[in-house]
């Protein structure tokens, strides 16, 4: 047993930095390459892409499943004559402008609602009311409200897109600290600057993704609606495309649509909101 | 009270006088008279509500702040300090008493009125280092353009950050971050830095380099500033003037003026500091004799 006293001082000689063998020490290149995020994630689409390849020659059903060269043949022709882009192009249009509308209302609506407890309990009860609510499940009383045509596309996206993304401000509105809240305060801003400056900076990561699961909700409302009611003044979109391509029995036009959607979808959220992303919250630190 | 006289006679007390006289700035209100407190606390009880209890936080608070001061508000956990600050502050309104600052009474918070919170988040995370010191100049109209860049990068070199001027905040360590927010209420060159315990976040060798930094500011600008801390040694350190506050509710023990500057280690200190702590906690020593800690 060693008395506390008795214990004699210790120093030691550190080495210095010259007497290391490794300090620091690139990657391999193979580990380069897998630290790559869209290497992985192109990694991970060549594979179903082949997947389905295999399953649809193996099935030898051109009617049930297609193989994947199928698809992207019909794909790059219809491509190449302008049908799709023009389809696509009507699609998007109609969509810009409801996911607009619906994402303005939703901020009017938020700041309504944390500015008063009448209008947080309105958004409540709405929200708790309309958000589950398909939005297909308005498009009869659209259809007889607006005509056959983009007014009642837009309405039913209005309606799909304005409860989530809505839900999402609030819920980021809330969770802004109370001390952002004061440092704001400190500076004297008030009613609108307050929001501008302070509550949506910080917010920002809910709201954004209020805007991911709004857009995702407006594609499959529009192709859903397109694929209910098809031609709005004259011209359908792409849902209509894959509609008419299934009644004509060309089901790899029928999967070229489908592709066209998804790849829209990826050229969004990888082009458009991720770089949202790296320029807002995760510049900011807010998100890793 | 039983310990304040007795205290002051013991302590040099000019340091509070010399301070006063030596206000550098003209920040001081032409037509404030000598003497007059720049800031005046005025029996105020602080008074909560939560969901069972009406909570008293401070009862019948009386102080003075004058031009120059370091006054430093130290207390127990739960006598009430940070919400007397807040209420210096505007963001909370006094339930009894008033609170005068310059002669006008306090009735919502102002950037004549500069926080500094302990909490690191009060820097803005989307907004780079400069321009969270820059961004009050402009919106509260104080300063625009150059003339607030100019201004920002100056208290920035101040707390020698101004290498830092383009990072966003999450870049910085904990101890960066404060001083950024002390560049920030200082860049405004408010009529009082109220500071809220802003270094208790941090590791004992950063807090006592920060507190020699701000002592260090203090010596350039002489601003005046209201600290609040539970440390002791903090308190004799940095202020000049030290209000003791009891717990449950807080009420004023005692004000006293600290040891000089640069004594912090004296004897005096140490002594000072032990009548502090018998006076904070003389309600536990009445009930367990044995623990007083001489």
């Amino acid at each position: 047993m060693l008395q506390a006293s008795e214990r004699p001082n210790i120093y030691c000689e550190t080495l210095g930095p010259d007497q290391f063998g490794i300090i620091e020490k690139p990657l391999t290149l193979a580990e380069q390459i897998y630290n790559k995020v869209w290497l992985r994630k192109l990694a991970i689409l060549v594979v179903l892409a082949l997947a389905w390849e295999i399953y649809g020659r193996w099935l030898d059903n051109p009617l049930l499943v297609p193989p994947f060269s199928a698809a992207v043949q019909a794909l790059i022709s219809d491509v190449a004559n302008g049908t799709i882009p023009k389809r696509a192009l009507s699609s998007i249009e109609v969509l810009l402008v409801g996911f607009a509308v619906g994402t303005v209302l939703a901020g009017l609506l938020t700041v309504f609602a944390i500015s008063s407890k009448i209008g947080t309990d309105f958004l409540d009860t709405m929200t708790a009311m309309f958000n589950p609510l398909p939005a297909i499940a308005l498009l009869p009383l659209a259809l007889i409200w607006f005509g056959l045509g983009d007014g009642s596309l837009i309405f039913v996206l209005v309606h799909s897109v304005m409860w989530a993304v809505s839900l999402n401000m609030l819920a980021g509105f809330r969770g802004v600290s109370a001390t952002a809240r004061m440092v704001g305060r400190n500076y004297n801003l008030k009613g609108l600057r307050f929001v501008g400056q302070i509550l949506i900076p910080a917010a920002f990561p809910s709201i954004l993704a209020g805007l991911k699961i709004g857009w995702a909700f407006a594609w499959r409302t529009l192709i859903a609606a397109e694929l209910v009611f098809g031609v709005s003044s004259g011209q359908g979109g792409l849902g209509w495309y894959i509609f008419e391509s299934k009644n004509q029995l060309e089901i790899p036009e029928v999967f070229a649509g489908l592709l066209t959607i998804i790849l829209i979808g990826l050229a969004v959220e990888n082009g458009v909101f991720r770089l949202i992303e790296a320029r807002t919250v995760q510049r900011w630190g807010m998100q890793t | 009270m039983t310990g304040g006289p007795a205290l002051a006679s013991k302590t040099t007390p000019d340091t509070r006088l010399q301070s006063a006289q030596q206000a550098p700035r003209g920040r001081t209100a032409p037509n404030q008279e000598a003497g007059r407190p720049l800031l005046d606390v005025r029996g105020v009880t602080m008074r909560y509500k939560t969901q069972a209890h009406l909570i008293t936080a401070t009862y019948r608070v009386s102080f003075s702040v004058l031009q120059g001061d370091r006054f430093v508000v130290v207390g127990p956990s739960g006598c009430g300090k940070s919400t007397l600050l807040k209420a210096v502050g505007g963001y909370l309104s006094p339930t009894e008493g008033e609170i005068i600052l310059k002669g006008e009474r306090i009735t919502r918070p102002g950037p004549d009125r500069m926080m500094v919170f302990q909490e690191f988040d009060q820097l803005l995370p989307w907004k780079t280092v400069l321009e969270n010191v820059t961004f009050p100049l402009r919106t509260t109209g104080a300063l625009n353009g150059k003339a607030a860049t100019d201004r920002a990068m100056q208290y920035l070199e101040k707390v020698k950050l101004s290498d830092f001027a383009h990072s966003y905040p999450h870049m910085l360590s904990g101890g960066m971050k404060q001083r950024v927010a002390i560049a920030r209420g200082m860049a405004m060159e408010p009529d009082i830095l109220l500071m809220d315990e802003p270094f208790a976040a941090l590791d004992a060798l950063t807090r006592s380099r920060m507190q020699d930094e701000l002592l260090a500011l203090w010596d350039e600008t002489r601003f005046t500033v209201l600290f609040v801390t539970h440390s002791i040694p903090e308190a004799i350190k940095l202020g000049n003037r030290i209000l003791l506050l009891s717990p449950h509710p807080g009420q004023v023990k005692a004000e006293i003026n600290s040891v000089p500057r640069g004594q912090e280690n004296s004897n005096e200190a140490a002594a000072l500091g032990r009548e502090i702590h018998d006076m904070l906690f003389a309600d536990q020593i009445t009930k367990a004799p044995d623990a007083a800690g001489e």
